[in-house]
């Protein structure tokens, strides 16, 4: 188990760094999607299956597709290699370096790593993840969800309005 | 009557705005508008028939758990009703200036098209507004939020064959995507330091000994960040002044006011369990003093060298945003409970913030649609050209600067009064330099309206409408009226208690 989560880990940490260091923007939409599949895979670990799977549907599935869709759509050309001057570095090593600082302590601190999560022990009738989240959704955030359906009119409206090539 | 219901009206007049616009055929669209004003005029007088739920009595829905209709929530939706109000007045106005810069003529296109929706998305953007007023759970508090906020990316960017303003759409919806994040991580702090999404349940266990402090205040200065994007304080301004200039100029009027007012009443409902803790109060107040003092200081000396009239709008609401963070910084140590709270105090200051900067965007309006300039030189003689517009602005412009005898006085006098009361004397100072500045770069305005000669020469004045004639003699008489008797409007507040 500890194996697989650092394998996945790793995965979705090697994923991330091709987003940053490729030139060009359609390896990068492909190296983000190497990294969502690992954090896919950590959500499982978890036993939040319903995330994991939600992350491959929508992020590595809908939201990429829309991604390169855009890149190839507007030819977005390869990144210029920058050449990059000593203080450039030197200030991004510090902001890196502080950061890593401040997260160590933090961790050092409230003591990260040691707990140990015990497995969920739901009883084997129990509803699925999906079943509840839904009768939530459904049931208790009703409101919230009908507040969402007013969101989406305007965000329609407005794509329609502001791209559309000549109104009527 | 349920307060929901207002909602519903506001939401279903929106529904009609769009249903119209695309099925009926109209001679002049600026009839949609009239509609949305007929809604929106309805929903505000039945804010005073809203009968607030009690609870207990009926059996409970979930919805309660969403929804808070008390005193405050109902005062917010008042302000959200008015400033939507005029501005679908003002839009009607500016419908000239949308119209050249939206539709390319076609053959069979109708000469306003575009311009339905133009009158539409204020109106849904109200209904935001006003849920966010009366948002009690983080869930409720984030979707309205977004409502808000994507109405406004689209409406800032309406003119879309306008280079400013499609600029100033961009930066606002990539700062305001960006924010957006902040908020939804904060929050995710905050339900795992509390257990809570429920803004009361949050409040019991801020208080109790167990919460992880260092979680609650990580989560705390994520919220702050993206609250301070949305009310525009310091260091999270920079979108203001280009956003603001770019943007249709009733929107930026909608934007200074109804976003403002909705960023702070979201910011007082989640920093008040924050400001009431023990163990929190102080380190929080401290963060609202610094960001209050560099949000005064860089409002009011930003604004001094501008000569575009927007500009300086737009950095003078940094600078009230300035003063309202310092009333929000003053509330752990305020005192008495019997004296002004923090919160009318608040309430008060966005109330007489409401008036004064719709008046002034009243005249831009007009002078935009027929002069096509906002810069400051465009105001020239204005006093003897229009010479109605000209006593418009400078009621307005007395009034933002605190002059007493009008709203904006008061409204700053009670900031100081409770600033002093809680004995936070650097901030009492960087405000009195603000305010000093606020002087020179308001009473300029008038002295260029007042005192230069007329920039064309033709003397020929701007006509204004009398639907707009009559809100700003409204608006005026507010202004002097809050400025005689601030009990009133503080009345209202504590008249539903």
């Amino acid at each position: 188990m500890n194996f697989l989560f650092y394998l996945f880990a790793a995965t979705a940490l090697a994923g991330g760094i091709g987003v940053v260091i490729n030139r060009n923007p359609v390896s990068s939409a492909f190296a983000m999607i190497v990294s969502f599949l690992g954090l896919a895979a950590l959500f499982i670990q978890l036993d939040a299956y319903l995330v994991g799977i939600l992350q491959i549907l929508v992020y590595a599935g809908a939201i990429m597709v829309l991604f390169l869709f855009i890149i190839m759509l507007l030819d977005v050309p390869s990144e210029e290699r920058r050449r990059l001057t000593f203080g450039a570095l030197a200030a991004a090593a510090a902001v890196a370096g502080g950061f890593l600082l401040l997260l160590g302590s933090v961790l050092r601190k409230h003591g990260a790593g040691r707990a140990i999560l015990e497995p969920l022990d739901l009883p084997a009738d129990a509803p699925s993840d999906v079943h509840r989240i839904g009768d939530l959704l459904f049931s208790t955030y009703w409101f919230p969800i009908q507040i969402v359906g007013v969101l989406l009119l305007v965000a329609t409206v407005g794509v329609v309005v502001l791209s559309k090539r000549e109104l009527r | 009557m349920p307060a929901y219901t207002l909602e519903i009206i506001v939401v279903c007049t929106g529904l009609a705005m769009l249903l119209i616009d695309a099925f009926a055929k109209l001679e002049d669209k600026r009839s949609i508008a009239w509609l949305g004003l007929l809604g929106i005029g309805a929903a505000f007088l039945l804010l005073f028939k809203v009968e607030p739920h009690t609870a207990g009595v009926e059996p409970e829905s979930a919805f309660w758990i969403f929804y808070a209709d008390d005193r405050w929530a109902l005062f917010y939706k008042g302000l959200a009703l008015l400033a939507t109000f005029i501005v679908l007045l003002l839009s009607a106005e500016f419908e000239e200036v949308v119209r050249r810069h939206i539709a390319r003529p076609g053959p069979d296109a109708h000469p306003q098209a575009g311009l339905g929706e133009f009158f539409a998305l204020p109106v849904f953007c109200c209904a935001g507004l006003m849920w966010m007023a009366s948002a009690t759970h983080l869930v409720g508090i984030f979707v309205a939020l977004e409502t808000v906020t994507i109405s406004f990316y689209i409406m800032v960017a309406y003119l879309r064959r306008n280079a400013g303003s499609l600029e100033a759409g961009v930066k606002y919806l990539i700062l305001g995507a960006l924010s957006t994040g902040f908020l939804v991580y904060g929050f995710a702090w905050l339900f795992g330091a509390t257990g809570s999404m429920e803004l009361k349940a949050i409040a019991a266990a801020l208080r109790s000994d167990d919460v992880n402090t260092t979680a609650a205040l990580f989560a705390f200065a994520l919220i702050l960040v993206a609250l301070a994007f949305k009310v525009g304080a310091v260091p999270f301004q920079f979108w203001i002044p280009d956003v603001y200039q770019g943007a249709p100029t009733p929107i930026t009027a909608f934007l200074s006011v109804g976003s403002k007012a909705a960023g702070f009443i979201v910011l007082l409902r989640v920093a008040q369990p924050f400001l009431e803790s023990p163990a929190f109060a102080e380190k929080t107040a401290l963060v609202f003093a610094i960001m209050a003092g560099a949000t005064l200081v860089y409002g009011n000396l930003a604004a001094l060298p501008q000569s575009n009239f927007k500009r300086l709008l737009a950095y003078s609401s940094i600078a009230h945003a300035g003063f309202l963070l310092m009333i929000v910084a003053a509330a752990p140590k305020s005192g008495a409970p019997d004296a002004l709270s923090p919160a009318a105090a608040v309430a008060f200051y966005l109330a007489a913030y409401l008036a004064m900067t719709l008046l002034a965007f009243i005249v831009m309006t007009v002078v935009r649609t027929r002069q096509d300039s906002e810069e400051i030189a465009a105001y020239r003689g204005l006093g003897k050209t229009s010479p109605f517009l000209a006593f418009c602005l400078l009621i307005a412009m007395a009034s933002l600067a605190g002059i007493p005898l009008t709203a904006g006085f008061f409204g700053k006098f009670f900031a100081f009064a409770l600033a002093i009361r809680a004995e936070l004397w650097t901030l009492v100072v960087l405000a009195a330099v603000g305010a000093g500045a606020g002087f020179y770069y308001y009473l300029r305005i008038v002295a260029e309206i007042y005192w230069r000669d007329p920039a064309h020469e033709d003397g020929s004045g701007f006509p204004i409408g009398t639907p707009l004639k009559i809100v700003a003699i409204l608006l005026m008489l507010a202004i002097v009226a809050f400025g005689v008797f601030p009990g009133a409007v503080l009345g209202l507040l504590a008249a539903h208690s």
